[in-house]
């Protein structure tokens, strides 16, 4: 009796010397591995999407297939008008599935297959990011490991990100907006992972379907000056960004007959971009509640789409919108700095 | 100095070629005098070109004309043309009305020089699109295209497949 005691003594003490001398986990290394999950597992599962605006909150709750690397289907459930409507991806291209209007919208961006941009942007989100661990929790049935992301020059925690134990993928992802609030929220509600699918899962039905093309995106160049000055017009740049950012792409295009330049800023984790054409192509925003605002002494527009802003203004015969996922008062502040 | 080629040029031209090559073409041409005149050569014929065709549509042969238009007169209108054409009046005005309304609405999306207007979802999504890069940042919110009842049209639609009947399985 006594002897068995013992064992079970020094089991237990050596369990938990063992579990004591566990390293503990690297965070900078689980973001590298949540990173290559999605193209290493395959799974299915349902996933609710929650974008927090400033005026009203948007859900999206969907099912997704997903085949390693790069093969996904999402089916949409709610909220009703996309119930039935369905995405594949394949790579880099898109095809929208909207069941109630026959019809099949394509999309390409080429910027998903850009890895060296990917590994930069990595590189530069841990520069502006401090990752530390979080609490361990369930998600979706699966033992997750958080990783909360902060600011390194305000202090604030941006993102937090819980990944599966085992796998490493996403399950869950808030973004949090300046004053702390949830921004938006990404999370698994249900997951398995499986290699199971029928091929018919991912093809993209050739009948019954008007296929519309929908905007081609091209791999943008890191070359700002380059692409500057295929602008056509004397483009202008924002004096003020928030701490961290930096130029990291742009691409000129044109929409409509209207030669439009577009430069990205980003952190790492945050991003905003600036378009400006000199046609004066005015911005139709019917879709959408729109505000005044002020950039400077210019009258402007202000509108919210989930947790994205738009600010749009006219100013010295150029035309400019910035969107991004700042709050309303950091996208004014830069807004008003853009200049020459 | 290496030249740019001809095709390069045409592509150029149409824009045809991705950011990086309108890009290098563009600076190339900053600096080298010979592509430049190429290129202008190049742009002077396609306007003749277009002229051409401006013209030539213009004009059609005279006996051409003279067919087409005793095709016309010959022509006895369809039993339906004649059995709707006692109700013109009353579908024209009603028409005549929509049409006014379009244009008034229609123009309202104008710039000042009639330039068309860009939907603020074309910023949105080629904002998204080119966040692609940064990590975490996969956006899995409410799709705008499938949302709205018409897609972000602001490149040219172009209707590929007819609608018929679809057989396979899409429901979830």
């Amino acid at each position: 009796m006594f002897r068995r005691s013992a064992a079970v003594l020094v089991t237990a003490l050596l369990s938990s010397a063992l579990i004591a001398a566990a390293p503990p986990a690297d965070p900078t290394a689980l973001l590298r591995d949540a990173v290559a999950a999605y193209s290493t597992y395959s799974y299915s599962g349902q996933v609710q999407n929650t974008d927090f605006g400033t005026n009203h909150t948007e859900a999206v709750l969907f099912r997704i297939e997903h085949r390693a690397p790069d093969m996904t289907r999402r089916w949409y459930l709610a909220p009703e008008p996309l119930f039935g409507d369905s995405i594949i991806s394949h790579g880099d291209a898109s095809y929208d599935i909207d069941q109630h209007n026959h019809r099949i919208i394509f999309t390409k961006d080429d910027a998903l297959d850009d890895q060296v941009a990917e590994d930069d942007n990595f590189g530069l989100l841990l520069h502006n990011y401090r990752a530390t661990m979080g609490p361990d929790e369930d998600v979706a049935g699966r033992s997750a490991l958080t990783v909360l992301l902060v600011n390194k020059y305000t202090g604030q925690t941006t993102m937090r990100i819980s990944l599966d134990k085992q796998t490493k993928l996403v399950l869950q992802k808030e973004r949090y907006s300046p004053s702390g609030a949830v921004a938006e929220q990404m999370r698994f509600e249900q997951i398995s992972y499986t290699k199971a699918f029928p091929a018919a899962l991912f093809s993209v039905p050739s009948a019954g379907y008007t296929t519309i093309q929908g905007t081609f995106h091209g791999l943008p160049s890191n070359d700002l000056r380059a692409v500057v000055k295929t602008a056509g017009f004397e483009a202008r740049g924002p004096q003020y960004l928030p701490d961290g950012f930096l130029p990291i792409a742009g691409d000129v295009s044109d929409i409509k007959g209207t030669r439009t330049l577009h430069l990205l800023y980003s952190d790492g984790l945050r991003s905003v971009s600036l378009f400006q054409n000199a046609r004066g192509a005015p911005l139709d925003a019917s879709h959408y509640t729109v505000r005044p605002a002020k950039v400077g002494p210019h009258d402007a527009k202000y509108l919210e789409d989930g947790s994205m802003t738009l600010v749009a203004w006219a100013a010295d015969g150029l035309h400019f919108e910035l969107v991004g996922e700042l709050s309303r008062e950091e996208m004014l502040h830069i807004a008003a700095s853009v200049a020459p | 100095m290496m030249h740019l080629t001809n095709e390069q040029l045409i592509d150029y031209m149409h824009g045809e070629l991705n950011p990086q090559q309108d890009a290098a073409v563009f600076e190339h041409m900053e600096s080298c005098e010979a592509c430049r005149a190429e290129y202008d050569a190049e742009l002077s014929v396609t306007e003749l070109l277009r002229a051409y065709a401006r013209e030539d549509e213009r004009e059609l042969p005279s006996t051409v004309k003279a067919a087409i238009w005793s095709q016309v007169r010959s022509a006895r209108p369809p039993v339906w043309s004649r059995i709707t054409e006692w109700i013109r009046p009353a579908v024209a005005v009603p028409v005549a009305a929509a049409i006014a309304l379009a244009a008034y609405f229609g123009t309202s999306y104008l710039g000042p020089q009639g330039v068309p207007s860009i939907e603020a979802g074309y910023y949105l999504q080629d904002h998204q699109a080119l966040n692609g890069t940064i990590p975490f940042n996969d956006h899995s919110g409410t799709p705008a295209d499938l949302m709205n009842a018409s897609p972000v049209d602001n490149q040219q639609a172009a209707v590929v497949v007819p609608p018929v009947e679809y057989t396979a399985d899409v429901s979830p």
